[in-house]
């Protein structure tokens, strides 16, 4: 139970694509911010696509997914 | 050993940073600004601040130790162990800590819990930092001792002497600014370490084919997925449910040394993009620690201690001149890590021991003198506590069980309190107590119920478990905190609605 030994019947490939899950659901929930919450602190005339956070982030998260897909 | 020019690059690195630290000593005038860099910091030195502090000397040499014994899953402790985690941070919890002007995670959670849950919580981070202070300096004096012969205890005194001046007089902003040159040092170090290392085995293709037919225990080394019954600390749920859900959140949303540094922020903006911009520089640092631990597998493959890959792939691979400048990017991650620890201490003491227990209502630069002598005496406490860790066989490892034994308890305190508004003080303090003497026990009688190596990451998930039960069932049990009490503690969606000013 504590070593989780209910779940050895997964497979690498199948737990993978668990990890793949979880990225695609944490650049979902991003995406749903609304901007103005991404770009509090920022005045209404400096804000650009290159301070958008959110771009930030899924750039990240997709450099994470390509690490995962690679090994 | 070193060659003369190595000497210099030392040296001249050692002396830079403490004329650099010192230079922001100008900057001080208040205990805000020794706390918090009087609120005034850029996303980009937050963020590379962020990432050199995590990686210090136990990732130099632990994380390469781990990569030759275990391979790339050691990996995951950066990619997904941390990038999930500081979106969460970024997004949900340092606006609130930012925006509630706090100096402390453990502020937060006596504004939501009680004063009991702050000074528990408080007093468990001084302890792991103080101890955290000992492993760094152990690490840094085995590596010079096996680089240049020195003397262990001579490394750990004049390590503790340079970063000792410039965080006594500088605070945080000189913590960060010294942590930004420090970052670029030790990118640099690590880049060309790598990249020499690359072509002495021949380029990753030849690299990955020798390894892998070296023998069956090398055969999942390229795997950052492993098994659940690998024998590695490393399996795939250890690593979602332990490191992913728990370890990290904790660390990144938790860990004082870290989310401090966002508080430093200018504004909101710079606080989320610190962050972010900070996970973004995370995704490179397994390069730097963990592809010279796989590449010393081909190069020397047989080595008794996994911790000695890194050196000796310095001494092996590297010409004079580039050992030093590996050297000084080894001392980088030694110092910021060290320097974080002490001012984060220094703050946590200070804010959440001093002024609310020993003298409260003192002027501010009262408060600054506090958090000076602080620094100083976690300074010889860290010193008198490094051979400790020489009775632990992984410098690395032996932090983890340190930081499970109340990451899981105190992450399950963290989410409930700012999720769930019904949670109360009574709840929260039961989580943590109980959660914290479970992962203890889990730890002590850890061969009667674990088959992995080390089961750190299972056994952070399962006092987090407990301690997420434990706070909901003693909350719905008790009286539960009124609107006024929760007023900007507690998520809502207004906050995403409405902006700050």
């Amino acid at each position: 139970m504590l070593n989780f030994d209910w779940l050895s019947g997964v497979s690498q490939e199948t737990a993978k694509l668990i990890f793949f899950g979880l990225y695609i659901l944490i650049g979902a929930l991003v995406l749903m911010l609304p901007n103005e919450y991404v770009y509090e602190g920022i005045k209404k005339e400096d804000r650009h696509w290159w301070n958008n956070l959110k771009l930030w982030s899924l750039t990240v998260l997709f450099i994470l997914a390509t690490v995962y897909y690679q090994f | 050993m070193l060659a003369g020019i190595d000497y210099f690059i030392v040296i001249a690195y050692i002396v830079g940073m403490l004329l650099l630290g010192l230079y922001f000593k100008r900057f001080v005038n208040s205990s805000e600004d020794y706390f918090l860099g009087g609120k005034s910091l850029p996303f980009w030195a937050i963020g590379m601040s962020i990432v050199v502090s995590d990686i210090g000397a136990m990732d130099f040499v632990g994380v390469s130790g781990q990569a030759y014994r275990y391979g790339v899953a050691v990996g995951n402790f950066d990619w997904v162990g941390s990038v999930p985690a500081m979106l969460l941070a970024a997004f949900v919890f340092i606006p609130y800590f930012w925006r509630g002007g706090m100096y402390t995670i453990p502020e937060y959670l006596g504004r939501r819990y009680n004063k009991s849950v702050r000074t528990i919580a408080s007093a468990t981070w001084i302890l792991f930092f103080a101890l955290d202070l000992g492993v760094l300096f152990w690490a840094s004096a085995v590596l010079l001792n096996v680089l240049m012969g020195w003397p262990i205890w001579i490394s750990i005194v004049s390590t503790a002497g340079v970063v000792g001046l410039y965080t006594y007089f500088g605070g945080i902003t000189a913590v960060i600014m010294t942590d930004v040159v420090q970052m670029i040092i030790m990118f640099i170090g690590g880049f060309a370490l790598v990249y020499l290392s690359l072509d002495a085995v021949g380029g990753w293709e030849n690299m990955v084919e020798k390894i892998s037919t070296m023998g069956p225990e090398y055969r999942s080394h390229f795997d950052i997925i492993q098994p659940v019954d690998t024998k590695s600390p490393f399996p795939w749920t250890g690593i979602l449910f332990g490191l992913t859900f728990v370890m990290a959140n904790a660390y990144m949303i938790g860990n004082q040394s870290i989310v401090q540094r966002c508080l430093t922020a200018k504004n909101e903006w710079h606080a989320k993009a610190g962050m972010i911009f900070g996970s973004a520089l995370k995704m490179f640092i397994p390069i730097l620690v963990l592809f010279p631990g796989l590449m010393a597998v081909v190069v020397h493959p047989d080595l008794a201690d996994g911790d000695q890959a890194l050196p000796m792939m310095i001494k092996s691979i590297l010409p004079p001149g580039l050992v030093g400048l590996m050297f000084a990017a080894f001392f980088a991650g030694l110092m910021s890590s060290v320097d974080s620890l002490l001012n984060s201490t220094a703050t946590l003491f200070t804010k959440d021991i001093y002024e609310p227990f020993i003298k409260k209502n003192a002027n501010d630069r009262h408060y600054l003198k506090v958090g000076q002598m602080t620094t100083l005496v976690l300074l010889g406490i860290g010193v008198a506590t490094a051979p400790i860790s020489s009775d632990f066989p992984g410098i690395y490892v032996a932090i983890q069980t340190f930081m499970s034994y109340f990451q899981g308890p105190l992450f399950a305190i963290l989410l409930l309190g700012i999720f769930w508004k019904r949670t109360t003080q009574w709840g929260g303090l039961s989580a943590l107590v109980i959660g914290i003497g479970f992962a203890i026990f889990l730890n002590v009688f850890k061969a009667d119920f674990f088959t992995i190596e080390d089961p750190f990451l299972y056994i952070s998930w399962w006092s987090f478990l407990l301690g997420f039960i434990i706070n909901i069932a003693v909350s719905l049990m008790t009286k539960k905190h009124t609107a006024a009490e929760l007023e900007g503690l507690v998520f809502s969606s207004k906050i995403l609605t409405k902006s700050k000013t």
